[in-house]
């Protein structure tokens, strides 16, 4: 029962968000009659989805036939829904698949591409107004906080290469990678050379 | 094994909650108990259960193994919790049928999933469990939730039941059911006889019906019963699932 509860509310707020992207319920209601198994080994857990064109629905259990079933541990299976390469992961030794893969990696494909317009979630509760206000300082910190950070990455990686000569830098870094290519390509050169030699040598010697 | 039928000179007797009355007054007294809470079944059951229901009813589904095309009949389904998530399931290719012999209890049923727009593949029968008005061998899954306690002849109930589902169908019964741990059966029965009619009478004003519900919970056969009655009407391979320590128990038995 415990379990059924939380699944529950896993539904609820999951279907919460769905509905919070136009796109997301059409999309599952190509995968309507759908059954997925998610067979997690270690901890040992059965979750069953069926999506529709309301959302998904999940179960502890599931009498019916299921169409596609992935086992895999917990650590795969959250590697899963976080990549953005989700064949690498499904072709790991640790993931078992079996039946209509498609199904699994159309439902993964729409999680994974969720777009949320919470401003219109928020409209809803606040009105339009109040939202606007809260939606142009959410952006604007938004902004600044992803404009602080990138400059904090610079100044970091500046002071790493440049000031205290931890590291190397990048053009530093590829100028020796340039000079080692060409000492390969230069020593690759002579080593043929020599042998040319050895060669000719070798010839006259017979004669 | 809940009916008395006695001899051609008395009417037979049936019991209606601890009272036992004639078998012609029992559908009217429960149907009476129904108009009663008909408005505020919903609020009650979320109230009376901490709303575990939904939980006792979600596993119900899961059970049922409906999938999309299926043809499912819910019987004494109330307001509708669990054909609308038949509704889902079986999709704008399967059929639902919510059928409750309380006009009352139906009406509401049908407003409540017409609102949420439950609509194109359910219809509302209002049909006797005993005498199903179906054709046999045409529903995929027969569900009956909290109904069979107050039906007056439960064996013809679930005989009626295997007749109307195809070979291989499912019949789930969700009912309550005797506690399997002594602790909880005597907190269940402090619960039940004295919280349950002290809440009915605040919420619907309406004590009586409430002591009617634990009294005929009282009543109701206990799970191995209840399997032997489905054993003997022919179903094949019975099982039965306790829930919250047995006071809920989901039966299920196939169609041979």
């Amino acid at each position: 029962m415990l379990m059924a509860g939380l699944l529950a509310s896993a539904e609820h707020g999951l279907n919460r968000v769905l509905r919070m992207d136009s796109t997301a319920l059409p999309r599952l209601a190509a995968l309507e009659g759908k059954v997925i198994e998610i067979d997690c080994r270690q901890p040992a857990m059965q979750v069953f989805i069926l999506p529709d064109e309301q959302g998904l629905m999940l179960a502890s259990a599931w009498e019916g036939e299921v169409d596609c079933r992935l086992r895999a541990p917990a650590a795969s299976l959250a590697h899963l829904a976080l990549s953005r390469d989700k064949t690498a992961v499904l072709h790991s030794p640790q993931v078992q698949l079996h039946g209509d893969t498609a199904a699994l990696l159309d439902l993964f494909g729409i999680l994974q591409d969720l777009e949320l317009d919470w401003e219109h979630e928020l409209q809803k509760w606040l009105g339009p107004v109040p939202t606007s206000l809260i939606a142009g300082h959410i952006r604007l910190r938004t902004r600044w906080t992803r404009q602080g950070l990138a400059r904090l990455s610079q100044s970091l990686s500046e002071y790493l290469a440049e000031e205290s000569r931890t590291l190397v830098g990048k053009r530093e870094a590829e100028a020796a990678f340039s000079e080692l290519d060409a000492m390969k390509v230069d020593t690759e050169r002579l080593e043929a050379r020599i042998l040319r030699l050895s060669r000719s040598l070798d010839s006259s010697d017979n004669a | 094994m809940n009916d008395q039928r006695k001899g051609d000179h008395a009417e037979p007797t049936t019991h209606f909650g601890y009272q036992d009355v004639p078998e012609s007054q029992k559908a009217r007294k429960v149907a009476e108990v129904f108009h009663s809470v008909a408005a505020k079944y919903d609020l009650m059951n979320d109230v009376l259960s901490g709303g575990m229901h939904r939980l006792w009813k979600r596993f119900t589904i899961e059970l049922s193994g409906v999938r999309s095309g299926n043809r499912v009949l819910d019987i004494a389904g109330g307001t509708g919790d669990l054909a609308a998530k038949f509704a889902r399931l079986v999709g704008p290719t399967g059929h639902v049928v919510l059928a409750d012999i309380n006009e009352s209890m139906l009406k509401v049923g049908r407003d409540r999933l017409l609102d949420r727009g439950v609509a194109g593949n359910i219809e509302f029968v209002q049909a006797d469990a005993e005498k199903l008005p179906f054709p046999d061998n045409h529903f995929d899954c027969v569900t009956i939730a909290f109904g069979l306690r107050n039906v007056t002849h439960k064996e013809d109930a679930i005989r009626s039941m295997l007749r109307v589902l195809k070979p291989g169908g499912r019949l789930l019964v969700l009912e309550f059911s005797k506690p399997t741990n002594k602790l909880m059966s005597k907190a269940y029965d402090a619960y039940s006889f004295a919280f349950m009619p002290l809440a009915g009478k605040l919420i619907t004003n309406d004590s009586e019906s409430y002591r009617y519900l634990a009294e005929s919970i009282r009543m109701h056969p206990d799970q191995e019963t209840l399997k032997a009655m489905m054993v003997q009407a022919g179903f094949d391979r019975v099982t039965y699932h306790n829930m919250t320590s047995g006071i809920v128990a989901v039966h299920r038995g196939i169609k041979p």
